[in-house]
């Protein structure tokens, strides 16, 4: 009986993204909490998850640009929250207003991610060329312009999107990271514009001869990925209160790394959203976990890259039988 | 039977037009361009880019890519360190770079063919993995003063010829042979040009991949030889900037990233191209933090103009790219 339940579920739990990810997920807690008796309160875990945020944003915009497919992908993320902290840090520096100045920057993310919407979606080229090519422009400009120095003078008040907190909830998860989630949520599953999203993914050129604007979709979900980035710049300089021109290096691997451990397919095609959140979650609370162990940091790189060649490998295996299953087998 | 043997082609030449008119203007700019102990250590800075450069080719012409022969330099060049510290005879410690780089090659063919991870996803993956290795074979420390056991390889001079150039001239050699000549060399352009042609026509494609890749790879492992033998060091940024330049080298040489078509003529000007201005942004004073923002715009100005030129062949190639990837509906 156990034994037929098992053979049953577990392809069935393979299969459910969302339910693998949620068993990773307590495994993943349970594994924190034996490391360190501490861990398992809400203040310290509410804490972690607050690293988690511009995580979540860049990982989102990630998802809607690989989910609709031709190659889709962005390289440039890291970089774009690096130039636009930077950005923001500039225009602090010179005495605009900090909230005036923390909206410009959302919109000077949208410019980036727009550049790359055009040399992609329009001009035409692959996307990991034109945003490999972005995100070094990108990330040099950060450097340049600040010489490598953080800047590092914004006014106190501003701390209270990083640090503070609204009913002991930390401000930047309930103001930030679940109204953005809710909202591109509802967008993907319950518009048009979601629906076309998957349409282009699975099929490109039917979608275009059912009339679907594919070079427009495409092009806005790249400028949505820059507009995400500026958001999470503003998070990330009020809570350090600084802006640091490396400050998105490596985040590109992370988001890529949470987009298909949430079971995205790196096609483009399929996937969905509740995946990549979770697996912010386990993402961010490894990565505090390893810091708990006294591991170096430099190895969480190489988790990482461990994490996205099995998550990539296991959703290709997945992807092939569930094919077969269908009678679509490639 | 007539054989074909491709020529310079007119990509080729307009690239190596390029690179004179840009060593018109920077020798106009800045007097000290041109001068023969200037051009020499641009070569010799360069030769490790310029073999690079070859196996980035291979693998760019099969539709693929690779972003991780920076980190993967990085960790052959610290296993040479340590041997020439353990006083290794230099024959068994270049054996063992090819054999270790060829290795990390073999693991990334492997990846992408039998794993069907996508090329950059795979590389990305590895490079962020070898990088740890990096930092963790430090442990913090560079690795400094070692003896100049591989220096004649790039600092030394033959009957009047530097031995950069020496270098360089004998593997682009090889490697033009191979690529033009060999079944090997049909096989990877057949590959990157029609996979599904390559196939029908009894071409293991699976195999010339991950030869592909162990060339690349083998090609690191000698080029960490030269990076030390060059710098008698290692430092933790090792090889940082070296698949973006690759990249940049081989699309400027105007192969093609969808696969099929490029030249390693024209990867040689590239490098050329790539070297040059390097030397030349110092020259002008330009801090050295332009220079990536640089290459980034070359990368995308270059493919671009190539997309604008070949519009129409492209995009017809890479539809079929698209249909030959298993789509099925949501999860």
């Amino acid at each position: 009986m156990v034994e037929r339940l098992l053979k049953q579920s577990f392809p069935a739990l393979l299969s459910n993204r969302v339910y693998f990810l949620i068993v990773l997920l307590i495994i993943v807690l349970i594994i924190l909490s034996l490391i360190s008796p501490y861990f398992l309160n809400t203040r310290t875990i509410l804490d972690i998850l607050r690293m988690g945020t511009v995580l979540l944003l860049l990982s989102i915009g990630q998802t809607l640009v690989i989910l609709a497919g031709g190659a889709g992908i962005d390289l440039s993320v890291g970089a774009m929250l690096s130039l636009s902290g930077v950005f923001l840090g500039v225009l602090s520096r010179s005495g605009v207003d900090i909230w005036i100045a923390a909206l410009l920057t959302i919109l000077f993310g949208g410019l980036l991610g727009s550049i790359n919407g055009f040399t992609v979606a329009i001009w035409g080229l692959p996307p990991l060329i034109g945003t490999l090519g972005s995100m070094w422009a990108f990330g040099a400009l950060a450097l340049v312009i600040t010489n490598g120095i953080p800047i590092s003078n914004f006014p106190r008040e501003f701390a209270f999107i990083g640090d503070g907190r609204i009913l002991g909830i930390p401000t930047q998860i309930l103001l930030v990271a679940l109204p953005v989630f809710a909202i591109i949520y509802f967008f993907l599953n319950w518009t048009y514009f979601g629906r076309w999203v998957y349409l282009i993914g699975v099929n490109e050129t039917a979608a275009k001869f059912s009339g679907i604007p594919v070079t427009r979709v495409r092009f806005s979900l790249y400028t949505l990925n820059g507009i995400l980035a500026g958001i999470g710049a503003v998070v990330m300089a009020s809570w350090l209160m600084a802006a640091r021109p490396d400050v998105g290096s490596g985040m590109e691997l992370q988001s890529i790394t949470v987009t298909v451990l949430g079971g995205t397919n790196i096609f483009g095609g399929s996937g969905s959203l509740v995946g990549p959140l979770l697996a912010v979650l386990i993402v961010t609370l490894v990565a505090s976990g390893l810091q708990l162990a006294g591991i170096n940091a430099i190895w969480q790189l190489a988790v990482l890259g461990f994490i996205l060649l099995g998550a990539v490998s296991i959703n290709q295996l997945i992807f092939s039988v569930k094919a077969k299953q269908s009678g679509l087998s490639p | 039977m007539k054989t074909f043997i491709p020529g310079l082609s007119r990509r080729d030449l307009f690239t190596i037009g390029l690179v004179l008119l840009e060593v018109v203007i920077f020798s106009i700019i800045s007097e000290n361009f041109l001068n023969s102990s200037n051009l020499r250590s641009i070569l010799r800075n360069a030769t490790e880019l310029s073999l690079v450069s070859i196996g980035m080719t291979i693998v760019i012409l099969m539709g693929g890519i690779d972003i991780s022969v920076g980190s993967a330099l990085g960790v052959v060049a610290i296993i040479v360190g340590w041997l020439i510290q353990a006083e290794i005879h230099p024959l068994v410690i270049g054996l063992v770079a090819i054999l270790v780089g060829t290795t990390i090659g073999f693991i990334n063919g492997s990846l992408i063919t039998f794993g069907r991870i996508p090329d950059i996803i795979a590389t990305l993956g590895m490079s962020n993995i070898l990088r740890a290795a990096v930092f963790g074979m430090l442990g913090g420390r560079w690795i400094t003063g070692l003896p100049p056991v591989f220096s004649p390889l790039v600092q030394g001079q033959y009957f009047g010829i530097p031995a950069s150039i020496i270098v360089i001239f004998i593997f682009y050699l090889v490697f033009w042979i191979l690529l033009t000549f060999l079944p090997i060399g049909r096989h990877i352009y057949a590959t990157g040009n029609n996979l599904e042609a390559a196939k029908l026509s009894g071409i293991d494609v699976r195999k010339t991949r991950i030869i592909g890749y162990m060339l690349l790879g083998s090609l690191v492992g000698f080029s960490s030889l030269l990076y030390v033998g060059r710098l008698g060091s290692v430092e933790i940024t090792v090889g940082i900037d070296l698949p973006i330049s690759a990249i940049a080298a081989v699309v400027i040489g105007g192969a093609s990233v969808f696969g099929g078509r490029g030249s390693i003529i024209g990867t040689l000007a590239g490098v050329f191209f790539m070297a040059f201005m390097k030397n030349g942004l110092l020259l002008l004073g330009i801090p050295s933090l332009w220079e990536r923002a640089v290459i980034g715009f070359l990368i995308i100005f270059s493919v671009g103009v190539d997309l604008l030129i070949n519009k129409q062949q492209t995009i017809s190639k890479y539809l079929r790219f698209k249909i030959r990837q298993p789509s099925i509906g949501e999860a």
